[in-house]
């Protein structure tokens, strides 16, 4: 079968963190991406099934993964050569459209008694991602055994997929893993309604953070922070209150909280500030900030995806900061699925807007460089369409 | 004597004609047929401006000398004005700092041994040490500052008391140091018609309890212009809450007029009429012009704030504040008033780099919005120049740039509020008591040297009455997204923002340009 | 033998104005060169050139590294009579941090006295210092007769004059004894003498070291002290002295004490200033 795969090279990995992630060597020749003919993925058990996706996202742990920023600690959670690809809503053989909840717990990898987490309804915090039927791999999309979206098989288990409600298109359905993120990420938040809640970036986890704090738990005044224009009218659209640039952040911030600025050194910190923030966008940067203008005693949820990044532990340990990671999804406090939140949520939200450009897998380099770009160039997901593949009508 | 002001029609003889621009100039050339405006030359400053403020003293108008109203042991308060006046700021010795030296050699002599003096800064940042001992001089400085020469602070609810409701239902709060004392003195500079009189007191000292009763846009919009005080809203209720303060306190006003001798030497071409240009103004302004036009802002501004101007005392009168006034505006008047024969399309003038809320800062859009089309608009008497319905043409850079530490509630007023509406009477309803009432920027008041956080309401509100009057507004070399904001059109060049407002006034307008600065009062018949 | 004679002529020589108010001799073996008068170094263009050079180098530089924190300079604001400034010295930086903290009007009619074996043994370098900070040659080793008189003659020509009685640079920071030439001039000349002290500079560029370190720096400046009828020059150095050593210590004492009005006639000036709009440059501002 046709996929894009990921392998493990040291000398291709030196490369591309030389070339600091440039698109043209982090998807050329000499890269740890591959389009190539590679095997299908045999079922490795009991309860598994085939998956033909029909369109995938490319993640922004994608593109870490790919121009060699992502952290060296996940390293050890994942067996290569990997397709990559979780965000996927693919058919079964029987024709059934699902989404795929791509974590792999201790139930797809066939473990009993499952691990406490698993046994929680938390398979994000599986403890046994290295053992089972399949190899190391946190997801779908990062284990050797399993394929993954960006190619044209992948396998699942059956507890994995969620059938897609007929009205919801594709295009909206491929971002319903993500918003599961979101959720899984806003229910932990629990915004109050008289808080003031920031949600730092706005590509598509920021997106889908404002428009599931807006529906999920409402706070007195939602702002996002966006650099790009098209983010902006989406973030609007999705339900912030105000959409404020990077560059003016601290000063529309404190407007907003009646905070006082100082000016520091080097950069600017707010005394009082923001309830509560949803970090979106990975960056040591985007998270620097957060923790200068959360107020003491405040929240700041890491829902993008870090690496190894550069942080002021000083204002954490001065204003007592609850920082909390967030990854994935499970079974939240009222005992439903992430994803059936998810996929509740998903029809009302427009979410086919936020999807787009599409790309073939042959024009994987392509795709990429607009990943890279996206917010610059006006796009928010950028997935491949295996659509006319065989399987889809 | 110099030449009187004059409008000089535009031929084909005529040289470009000079347009401040921000921190910046440049010459254009205007359409045949435009009017140009011009000041008057400076007038004669006096030769002994010392003996002429000891003779005002001791002869004042409709008042005892000021000797005798000085004795051992009374509670003796000076307020004078703050940094915003003169524009630009006056090479040493300031005209303040002359008065002040003689009252306070009388005090000295009468033996008054509880003297302070205060800042009459309103709502306006505090002066910084430097720039109170450049206003008041040395010796004054070294003998008051820092326990007896301050800065007043209106937000300091101990330092301030209520003296009373004006028949008309403004309140009226004073210095409660000045509203204690045995006699308090004003010493005042009257750069343009609007300042002292009673508004030296009522506004200089009082708190936005007291000025808000006038700083509304229903007051503006009714006085036209502020500039002219008998048609002045502004005014008349200024003299209400002066009365009151009058009836409460004794108070000796001392005013000071100065001549429009407003660039030094160096620039002396900004001074004169294009016609006058000798070949080394012709010099100095290329040189000028490629320097701006090459040094960033940063350099640009440390230069032109660095220019001090030379003004000449023209008049200085004491006593009884009516009276005093009155003779004050009639210096004013005499140096500024330029008549012009009837009311125009179009009117052009370059707003330059200073106004009175960014002395040693950069002027910020809205602040351009204040000078262009509050202060440089209203200066006529009778009528605007430019008819109802009329456009007005600015040139400023207008660039996003503010002030952190002098205008930050200007940040947020521009971005929060204008964001939504630029209708001053709707940002008056529903943002002023939001940013007055802030505890972050009356903090930065108090404390920092930052203008009140209500200020660039009142910045604003200043130019109502031309945004109500007016059809169009129309920037030429702003930057787009900024004059957009401010809910004004932009044009790259002169002949473009013609062009634009012949959309609005119809075919072959009438234009006029008004040559400031030097500041000019614009008598319309 | 023969050579007695001359050494006797030479004595005679130096002793010619006898019953003049004299400083002690040098001794024979700090015998310096013939001292160049430098007129130039005071007299246009080099005066404009400097005030360029200083407006547009050194003294941005020095504020720049030091941040001086001026106290006292109104007693100087004032003064129309030539005076002479007179301040300790622990550093090559303390006449760059002294300019600077002097005013415009001061600075720009101020000599400073450098050590005539130092800074004048070479020629070269004698020029440099005098263009770079109007500097003139001043015997150290006791003060020669020709050193004081033409110290006395710029004085009365209206220069004040810059000098560091202790002769060198202080090894620890601490004031040194004060050679007597201040008292002696102050006798002839009848100059106000103004005690500064300067604390800072021995970390910005200590005795011994080469390149400069930023650091803050005080300068104090104390209320000009004048020869009292009948004082002895000697007991008159001793009184700088210990006005100089008072300014060091601990914060500023009030110069005068009492009401406002007492600070306030003590500060008069002695003529008034000129007017407003008399011709002041572009740059009069603070």
């Amino acid at each position: 079968m046709l996929a894009v795969q990921f392998i493990r090279s040291l000398p291709a990995y030196a490369l591309v963190r030389a070339s600091r992630g440039h698109p043209a060597v982090a998807t050329g020749d000499l890269s740890m991406l591959h389009l190539g003919d590679v095997e299908e993925p045999r079922l490795p058990g009991p309860g598994w099934v085939r998956v033909r996706p029909g369109l995938s996202g490319i993640c922004g742990s994608d593109l870490s993964a790919i121009t060699g920023h992502a952290s060296r600690y996940l390293d050890a959670l994942t067996s290569y050569p990997f397709v990559p690809g979780h965000e996927v809503v693919g058919v079964l053989e029987d024709g059934t459209r699902v989404v795929v909840e791509p974590a792999l717990g201790c139930r797809p990898r066939g473990l009993e008694p499952p691990c406490r987490p698993c046994a929680e309804g938390m398979p994000g915090r599986c403890e046994r991602v290295t053992e089972g039927v399949v190899g190391a791999g946190l997801q779908i999309g990062y284990c050797a055994d399993t394929g993954g979206g960006w190619g044209e098989v992948l396998v699942a288990h059956e507890s994995q997929l969620h059938q897609v409600p007929a009205g919801l298109p594709d295009e909206a359905a491929v971002l319903v893993e993500p918003l599961a993120c979101c959720v899984h990420a806003v229910l932990q938040g629990r915004a109050a309604p008289e808080e003031v809640v920031v949600v730092q970036g706005a590509g598509t986890i920021g997106l889908l953070t404002v428009a599931a704090v807006r529906r999920l738990t409402p706070p007195r005044r939602l702002i996002c922070v966006a650099k790009h224009p098209v983010q902006r009218e989406h973030a609007l659209r999705l339900g912030a209150d105000q959409v404020v640039t990077p560059d003016r952040l601290f000063q529309r911030l404190r407007f907003a909280t009646g905070a006082r600025r100082l000016g520091g050194p080097d950069r600017p910190l707010l005394l009082g500030g923001v309830d509560l923030t949803f970090e979106c966008t990975g960056s040591g940067r985007g998270l620097d900030e957060a923790v200068r203008f959360t107020r003491a005693g405040g929240r700041v949820l890491c829902v993008g995806m870090p690496g190894r990044e550069e942080v002021d532990w000083a204002p954490i340990w001065q204003r007592e900061l609850t920082v909390t990671g967030s990854y994935a999804y499970g079974t939240e406090r009222d005992g439903r699925r992430t994803f059936e939140l998810a996929l509740e949520l998903a029809p009302e939200l427009e979410l086919e807007r936020l999807a787009g450009p599409l790309f073939p897998l042959g024009e994987y380099r392509r795709a990429v460089a607009y990943a890279r770009a996206a917010g610059r160039l006006g796009a928010v997901k950028v997935a491949f369409d295996l659509r006319d593949r065989q399987g889809w009508d | 004597m110099g030449r009187p002001g004059a409008v000089i029609e535009v031929d084909r003889n005529t040289p470009p004609t000079l347009f401040h621009f921000g921190e910046g100039v440049r010459l254009e050339r205007l359409p045949l047929g435009t009017r140009v405006v011009y000041p008057p030359d400076p007038l004669p400053p006096i030769a002994h401006p010392e003996r002429a403020i000891r003779r005002a003293l001791a002869h004042p108008l409709d008042d005892d000398p000021l000797k005798s109203l000085l004795r051992p042991g009374m509670r003796l308060t000076i307020a004078f004005d703050d940094l915003s006046l003169p524009l630009p700021p006056m090479v040493q010795p300031d005209v303040r700092q002359l008065v002040l030296e003689e009252v306070i050699e009388l005090a000295a002599a009468a033996g008054v041994e509880d003297v302070h003096l205060i800042v009459a800064n309103s709502l306006h940042r505090r002066m910084t040490a430097e720039e109170i001992r450049h206003v008041v001089g040395d010796r004054v400085f070294t003998t008051f500052y820092p326990d007896r020469l301050y800065n007043h602070d209106a937000e300091d609810t101990e330092g301030n008391v209520f003296l009373g409701t004006t028949a008309m239902g403004e309140e009226v709060t004073l210095n409660r140091r000045a509203a204690e004392s045995d006699l308090l003195i004003y010493v005042n500079l009257t750069l343009v018609p609007m300042d002292g009189g009673h508004k030296s007191l009522a506004t200089g000292l009082g708190s936005y309890r007291s000025i808000r009763a006038h700083h509304t846009v229903h007051t503006l919009r009714n006085s036209r212009s502020y500039m002219h005080p008998p048609d002045s809203a502004l005014h008349h209720a200024c003299t209400r809450q002066g009365q009151l303060i009058e009836d409460a306190v004794r108070c000796f006003h001392i005013e000071t007029a100065v001549n429009n001798h407003c660039f030094p030497a160096l620039v002396n071409f900004m001074q004169k009429r294009e016609t006058d240009w000798t070949a080394a103004d012709q010099a100095a302004y290329l040189t000028v012009k490629q320097l701006t036009d090459l040094a960033p802002p940063a350099v640009k501004r440390a230069v032109f704030h660095s220019m001090r101007a030379p003004y000449g005392l023209t008049a200085v009168h004491a006593g009884q504040v009516d009276a005093v006034h009155e003779r004050t505006l009639a210096a004013v008047e005499r140096q500024m008033l330029v008549e012009v024969e009837g009311q125009t399309d179009i009117v052009t003038f370059g707003v330059p780099y200073l106004g009175p809320y960014n002395v040693n800062a950069s002027m910020n859009p809205v602040l351009v919005v204040c000078m262009g089309l509050g202060y440089l608009f209203n200066l006529y008497r009778g009528r605007p120049v430019v008819r109802p319905g009329g456009v007005v043409i600015l040139f400023h850079p207008c660039r996003y740039e503010f002030d952190s530490v002098q205008h930050p509630s200007y940040i947020d007023f521009y971005d929060e509020v204008l964001a939504d509406t630029t209708d001053p009477a709707e940002i008056e309803a529903r943002y002023e008591r939001c940013f007055a009432e802030d505890a972050w920027y009356r903090q930065l008041y108090r404390r920092s040297h930052a203008y009140h956080g209500v200020h660039p309401f009142y910045a604003w509100y200043w130019a109502a009455h031309a945004m109500e009057y007016v059809g169009d507004v129309i920037v030429v070399g702003g930057e787009r997204e900024t004059v957009r904001h401010l809910g004004f059109k932009c044009a790259s060049t002169l002949a473009d923002a013609l062009e634009m407002a012949e959309q609005t006034v119809g075919r072959h307008p009438s234009i006029t340009h008004l040559r400031f600065p030097p500041l000019m009062l614009a008598d319309v018949r | 033998m023969r050579f007695e004679l001359l050494r006797d002529l030479e004595l005679v020589r130096r002793g010619w104005r006898w019953g003049q108010v004299r400083p002690e001799w040098p001794e024979p073996a700090a015998a310096i060169p013939e001292l160049p008068s430098l007129e130039w170094a005071r007299a246009e263009p080099v005066r404009s050139l400097r005030w360029l050079v200083q407006q547009g180098l050194w003294l941005p530089f020095t504020r720049l590294m030091t941040r001086p924190e001026v106290e006292g300079d109104e007693w100087l604001r004032d003064q129309d009579r030539a005076m002479i400034l007179v301040s300790n010295h622990v550093s090559h930086a303390d006449t760059h941090v002294l300019l600077a903290a002097l005013p415009d009007r001061v600075r720009e009619r101020t000599v400073v006295g450098a050590a005539a074996d130092y800074w004048y043994r070479r020629p070269w370098l004698g020029r440099l210092v005098s263009f770079w900070l109007n500097t003139f040659p001043f015997a150290r080793s006791g003060g020669a007769q020709g050193v004081l008189h033409s110290s006395s003659r710029l004085l009365r020509s209206g220069w004040h004059l810059l000098i560091y009685p202790e002769g060198t640079r202080s090894p620890d920071g601490r004031l040194q004894e004060f050679k007597p030439g201040v008292g002696h001039l102050a006798g002839e000349t009848r100059a106000p003498v103004v005690p500064i002290h300067v604390q800072g500079t021995h970390r910005v560029m200590p005795k011994g070291r080469r390149i400069p370190l930023p650091a803050p720096v005080r300068v104090r400046i104390g209320r000009p002290l004048h020869l009292e009828p009948g004082e002895a020059s000697r007991s008159f150095t001793r009184r700088v002295e210990r006005a100089v050593g008072e300014l060091g210590g601990g914060s500023r004492a009030p110069e005068v004490v009492g009401s406002w009005i007492e600070r306030w006639r003590a500060t008069a000036p002695a003529r008034r200033r000129p007017r407003p709009g008399g011709g002041r440059g572009p740059a009069g501002g603070a």
